[in-house]
This record gives C-alpha cells, structure tokens and sequence, in this order.
C-alpha cells in the first residue's frame, strides 16, 4: 500500500511549485485582477514545457507522464496550481485532451494532442447552458448541413477560460442525442462574452453560436458512447478541480496557522485561545480528510477500479464543500484585515466558493453517491426488526 | 502512489476456508450477547469460555497479533475478516500495555508478559484515570512510595475496562512528590494483590463495561516498573497514541450500508424514506465520511510505514472515527421514527436494538483515550504548534 504521492510526482510537485513562486506568483495575478483577463499566455507556455498539458496525451503526440498514473501526475500539478490560485486553463485543456486521446479520430490525435501538450493550443469545455452537467440542458443544436457537416447553434455559459481559448470541445444535441464536436474559437459565428463572477483570478464565459457550420470530421468519437465519454470528463474534471481546491486550501491554512501565532491581542498571541485551536483543529481534520477523498478518487479513476464512480463522487460531494468552509474561517480567524481588498483571504474565498457551483456542486454528486450506494446493498439489507 | 490495498491473493483460499471450519467448530456459546464497541461479559463462566476461545486459536496458530510482532499481512486480514464475522470478541482485556512492553519493557518483561497476552492467558486493565484526574490525567495523585526493594501503592483509578476479571493492570502512579508528568512512573500490577478492591462501575448504557479500582497499601516489586521511574510520562503516551489511532480502524461501510436498508424500510411523508432527497443527500454525506475514514486510514499507514506520522494524524483519526460512529447511530435512530426509541428486549426495537445502544456506547468514542477536545488540543499545540495552554493553578 502507498497512499502519497512517489518520487517522481514529488520531483513534478517540486519543479511546479518553484516556477509558479518565480513566474505566477499570486501577486502577479492580483495585478491584473480587474483587467478583462488575468491569463498570462508566456507562463502557460513555460508552463506546459514542465508537462502541465502533457500528462493526459499518449507519448507519440509530444505528451507523456512521469508515473503509470497519469491522472495521479496531473493531480500532483493541479494542488500547486490551486495553492497560488492559478488563473490559466489547466483543467478545461487537460479534459479536452483527454477526451481526444480516448474518444478522437486518429486524424484528430495528430491535428489537436501536440499543439496542445506543447502549449500552442489552449482549449475550453462548452457543455450545458446552466452549467450543470446534466445533459437535458445542453442547449447547443446540432443540425444536419449540406455536405455531411453540422451546423450549430445556440449558448453554452459557465465555460472557464473560453476568451483565451483557441479551441472549444462543443457538446451539441441532435434529436434526442447528444454529439460533442471540436470548433475553432475564433470560427465565424461563434461569440465569447466574459461573465461577470465572484472568483477574480479565473473567468467563466458565455459562448454563443450562431450558424456555426462544421465538417463531419470535427465530430469527437462515436455518438452513442458520447454519454458515457462526457460522463468520464466529468470525473477527471471532479478530480482536479478537488485538486486545485486542496491546493488553494492548503495554502491558505497554512498562512491562517501562522497569523494566529503571530497576532497578539490581549498580550497573547490568538492562536493560544482555545476558541481559535479547536477552530484550526477542526480546519486541519476537514482538510486532511479533503486530501484523502481526492488522492482516493485520482487513484482509483487512474486504476480504473470498480469502484471508481463511487470514489469520485465521495471527492465531489466533500471536498469543495470542505475547502469552501475552511475559506471562510480562514477569513474569520484574520479578522478585520482578511476582510479587506488589499490581503488575499478574500481571493481564496472567491475561488472557493466559485468552485464549489461548478461541474455538479457537492448536492450534484450525493445524489449520485446514494445511488451508487444503493445500487450495492442488496434488499432486506435493514436487519432484524418487527415493524 | 500505488494500489491502496492489494487484493488477497486466491492462494489463501484454502486458509480462509480453514479459520471458518475452526469458528464453525470452537466458538463459544456464551450466556451474553456481545454489542458495539470494547464491551465485557457479565459473567465469569464467559470470561473462561472466552479465554479457551482465545488459547484454542493461538495454538491453532490463528494469532491476529502474534507476540514476536511478525504475521502473514494475508493471513491477518483473512483473520480479523472472519474472526469479525462471527461476532465474538478474540482481544480480551486492554491490550495498551503490550505496547508499553514493546517499547519500554526489559527482555524479561516482554518474554514473561507478551505471549500469555496473544494466548489469552493473562487479562490485563487499564489503571490510569482517577476521579479527579480525567483529561488532565497528568494532574493523577495515586502515590508509590518507594519501602526497599518494593513500592507501596495508595490511591483511586476510575474508566478501567475488564479490571472485573483482569490478571494484572498497567498501572500509573506519582514516585515522586512533584505535579505535572515528571514524578509519574508505569507498573505492572499483579491485580490479585492484598489491597486492590475492584467495583464494576453501571454505565449509562445499563451494562458495567468499566469499573472503579481502589489500592491501598498495595506492594509491588521495584522489578515491575515498565522503563525508568519518572519516565510513565513518556510510556503512557506512546502507547496512547497507538489506541487513539486503532479506534479509526473499526469500519463504517456496513453500518452505511444498513441505513440504506432503513430507508428503504422506513416511511416518511407516504414513502419509503429513500425516496425523500434530504434522506438521500444525508445518506451520501455519510457514504463520503465513510469512505474517507478508510482512506484517512490508508494515508496514515503509509506515513507509517514511511516513519513520516505527523502528531495530528492519531487525534484527527479518532476525531473523524468517533464522531462519525456518534452521528450514524443518532441517524440510524431518526430514520426508524418512533422506533428508534425502542431497546433491546423489547420485540418491536430495531435490530434488537443494536442501534439503540450503539448510540447510548457511541460517547465512550468520543470522551475515552482522551477527549475530542483534548484531541483538538493536541493537534493544534503539537500537530500546528499554537502556543500551549496555560495551566491555572
């Protein structure tokens, strides 16, 4: 049994923590939090030279892993990005390679996975229109067109970093099914309007398409298993969104333990009031207890174990809700200057909580849990009793 | 990082067969229906049934925790698997102590003591807590008073569990007349001693799983103390730490699995309970905390065996653990509606009340091997280094 990451991952762990303390530290995001974007393209490209789009991409295609476990790899990065609340598309560009890798024609595995694991090619996710992941609510048409292609139309929202996309994995409906289909950002007919959000240090987009007409080869894998590779995005997408969310909370733990030995009030420091200790207490079990469920999801997704469904929807139930509250006590133990624009408590909490709304919230995946878990205790399963 | 538990290979088929054809042939039939948690018969006729129970699988060679601390990792599993099946308890007494010997125990201590532990032959208790010493267990005033080559005990010890049936106690007491840990020594206590009174304690839950144990001018051989006088301190702590990290161990999984099988039974609101989606979402939220003890579990194991534990892991396990076991029984109940106010004897409980008393057990998790609040503490002086807390005087 080896429940932590293994040397290899640590190296990765390591070498991402130090580029992003000299290139994307967070005082360099806060900077250009009120600009239309904070994504800093140069850094992303670094950024993907350390493998950061490389993980989930087979090795013909410039990718490559540092362990048998990609998505374990990925999730060794994801925590380091979280940790300095990393505004660039790490999650939205390493779903849609993974999708292409599994679903993709070999014709699009060449024409997509390289540019991609090389940082040239930064892609977006466009699925629902409420941002939930149930398909019932894409809201994106696809038509028949002459000559064998599709046209699109219609609106997909809550789609991280689709202004600084350049290629869109687009969920569209057909009949009564649903096919996804790869679209040029920049493709006529195809509109991005920035949201307006709570998180300052990433975007989320609205992505409008009008006659969007493409060929038959921009269709992603077979129709009727699309279901089922959506509902594989969804999982590796849960993973390392707990990932960055562990990361991020982590860090900000981190930085609360030491304002409180730091901070004197009443000539003791507060971290010596129990009020404060049973509080960071609380803090670290919820957030030793947020790692495990998303070291236990990415080992059994990267395993493909039987009970992997189950493993994932136990990290998207718990850990964003976790680190959510963490966030907010985090505030609270800061006091007056965690409420202020000028220290960074308020970010951590923006993100957290950002988060928290999207790929299925925690409600999304009990629901799936208890299914799940009905689904493997059998009937008269309640034990002895006369009523 | 690797497979979190690699499978049991189908080459042990053969001995998980043989440990279920030995339960089939030597369980006890016992006159007491073991329930949740470290409980003790009511009677001594059980306890000798126990006890053959016990030798009858150590010299079968069926030790879950064999003395020279080596075993098959297959074999142990298939062990405690089905040992856990069969609803009878193979860990008589306190077991804390033979960490203490491990750790601190002379050649001799360990080659005398350790053995007739794993075989059932010796039954130990506990003798640490006194009645004004709980939490601040340091703050204990059972003196021993140094008389030649022997000791000369005197004081009151409270919450020691099987002391109604033990062989010997792990005892601590003051050598020194000064407060706090310096002056505290650990001895072993030959329990049949001239002196030692024991009176089993009722506990909310109606059985008398704890006792009260009173020592007056009780002589103990100098060659008894476990390590260094003055150095109890140091022993009780560490083989604490390794109690508070076995109470996580106890799995959830199935009790998660019942309140499936409660809600399917149980109505609210014209339907089955499983239908309601706040049932649904409560029941997921412990499906979550469930599986999360388990990996929480694997994490500090590896850390373990990687010699890297930090000093929170052990309280933060028995935090997670205990409250989870308090809440499952407190839901467990909820979901029978006004069944869950029926116990055990009654015909239309439950179960026959497990659940009942479960619950009513479920604060001897949260209170006992220290506190969750002096858990809290602990992780927050020693775990993230917060100043300490002052004492008052």
């Amino acid at each position: 049994m080896n429940f932590a990451f293994d040397e290899n991952q640590q190296l990765l762990r390591e070498s991402t923590r130090r580029f992003l303390a000299d290139r994307q530290p967070l005082s360099a995001v806060r900077a250009r939090l009120e600009s239309a974007s904070t994504f800093d393209r140069a850094v992303w490209e670094e950024g993907a030279a350390l493998g950061w789009t490389a993980m989930l991409v087979p090795t013909e295609y410039d990718g490559g892993s540092v362990t048998h476990q990609p998505l374990v790899d990925a999730v060794a990065i994801a925590e380091e990005l979280g940790r300095v609340l990393y505004p660039g598309p790490f999650l939205p560009t390493n779903v849609v390679a993974d999708a292409i890798a599994r679903e993709g024609t070999d014709e699009q595995r060449k024409r997509f996975l390289a540019p991609i694991a090389r940082g040239e090619t930064v892609a977006a996710w466009c699925l629902t229109a409420d941002g939930t992941p149930d398909l019932d609510a894409v809201a994106v048409t696809a038509s028949g067109a002459p000559g064998g292609g599709l046209t699109l139309d219609g609106v997909a929202r809550f789609v991280h970093d689709a202004h600084v996309a350049d290629l869109l994995l687009v969920a569209g409906r057909t009949g009564a099914s649903v096919v996804q289909v790869l679209v040029p950002a920049d493709h006529a007919g195809v509109e991005t309007r920035v949201l307006g959000g709570i998180d300052l240090t990433r975007r989320l987009c609205e992505v409008r398409f009008a006659g969007v007409t493409v060929d038959p080869e921009a269709v992603v894998g077979d129709g009727a298993r699309t279901p089922d590779a959506i509902a594989r995005s969804l999982r590796v997408a849960t993973v390392l969104q707990a990932a960055e969310a562990v990361g991020a909370a982590d860090e900000l733990f981190a930085r609360t333990v030491e304002y409180a030995k730091e901070r004197v009030q009443f000539g003791r420091a507060i971290g010596s009031f129990q009020a404060i200790k049973h509080k960071l207490a609380n803090l670290l079990v919820e957030l030793e207890a947020a790692r495990a469920a998303t070291h236990d999801a990415a080992l059994a997704l990267a395993d493909g174990a039987d009970d992997a469904e189950e493993a994932v929807a136990v990290a998207g139930s718990y850990v964003r809700d976790a680190c959510a509250h963490l966030s907010g006590e985090a505030l609270q133990t800061h006091g007056g200057i965690g409420f202020t624009w000028e220290h960074d408590v308020h970010l951590y909490v923006r993100r957290a909580r950002s988060e928290q709304l999207l790929y299925g919230d925690p409600a999304w995946h009990r629901e799936r849990l208890c299914t799940l878990v009905e689904a493997r205790v059998p009937d008269g399963a309640a034990g002895a009793g006369a009523v | 990082m690797d497979v979190t538990v690699p499978p049991i290979p189908p080459a042990y088929d053969g001995y998980r067969e043989r440990v279920r054809a030995f339960v089939a042939e030597h369980r006890p039939d016992l006159g007491w229906t073991p329930r949740a948690g470290m409980r003790v018969p009511d009677d001594e006729a059980d306890v000798e049934k126990l006890r053959a129970w016990v030798r009858a699988l150590y010299d079968a060679g069926f030790a879950v925790d064999p003395p020279d601390g080596r075993g098959d990792e297959f074999e142990s599993r298939i062990l405690r698997e089905e040992l856990g099946r069969a609803g009878v308890p193979y860990v008589l007494g306190n077991p804390l102590v033979a960490g203490a010997l491990r750790l601190f125990g002379t050649d001799e201590q360990r080659r005398t003591y350790l053995p007739p532990i794993a075989r059932g032959d010796h039954i130990w208790t506990q003798l640490f807590s006194e009645p004004d010493a709980g939490s601040d267990l340091a703050s204990l005033t059972t003196r021993a008073d140094r008389d030649g080559d022997h000791f000369a005990v005197n004081g009151q010890k409270v919450w020691s569990t099987w002391a109604q049936f033990a062989d010997f106690g792990y005892l601590l007491a003051r050598t020194e007349p000064v407060a706090g840990p310096a002056g505290i020594t650990a001895f072993i206590l030959d329990m049949r001693t001239p002196g030692v009174t024991t009176r089993p304690l009722r506990e909310m839950t109606g059985t008398s799983d704890f006792n009260e144990v009173f020592l007056d001018d009780v002589r103990i051989p100098a060659g008894n103390v476990i390590g260094e006088p003055g150095q109890g301190w140091r022993v009780a702590t560490a083989s604490l730490a390794t109690e508070r990290g076995g109470v996580g161990l106890g799995g959830t999984a199935d009790a998660v699995a019942a309140l499936v099988g409660m809600a399917r039974r149980y109505r609210r609101g014209g339907a089955p309970a499983i239908e309601d989606s706040a049932v649904r979402q409560d029941i997921a939220r412990f499906a979550a905390r469930s599986r999360i003890q388990r990996a929480l579990g694997y994490r500090v194991a590896t850390k373990a065996a990687a010699g890297t534990v930090d000093a929170w892991d052990a309280p933060l396990t028995k935090i997670w653990y205990s409250e989870l076991n308090l809440e499952l029984c407190e839901y467990a109940m909820a979901l029978q509606g006004p069944v869950g106010a029926l116990v055990e004897g009654e015909p239309l409980a439950h179960d026959s009340g497990r659940w009942q008393d479960a619950f009513l057990y479920a604060r001897a998790y949260t209170i006992a091997g220290g506190s969750n609040e002096i858990m809290r503490n602990l992780i927050a002086e020693r775990g993230l280094g917060l100043p300490r807390e002052a004492r008052g005087s």
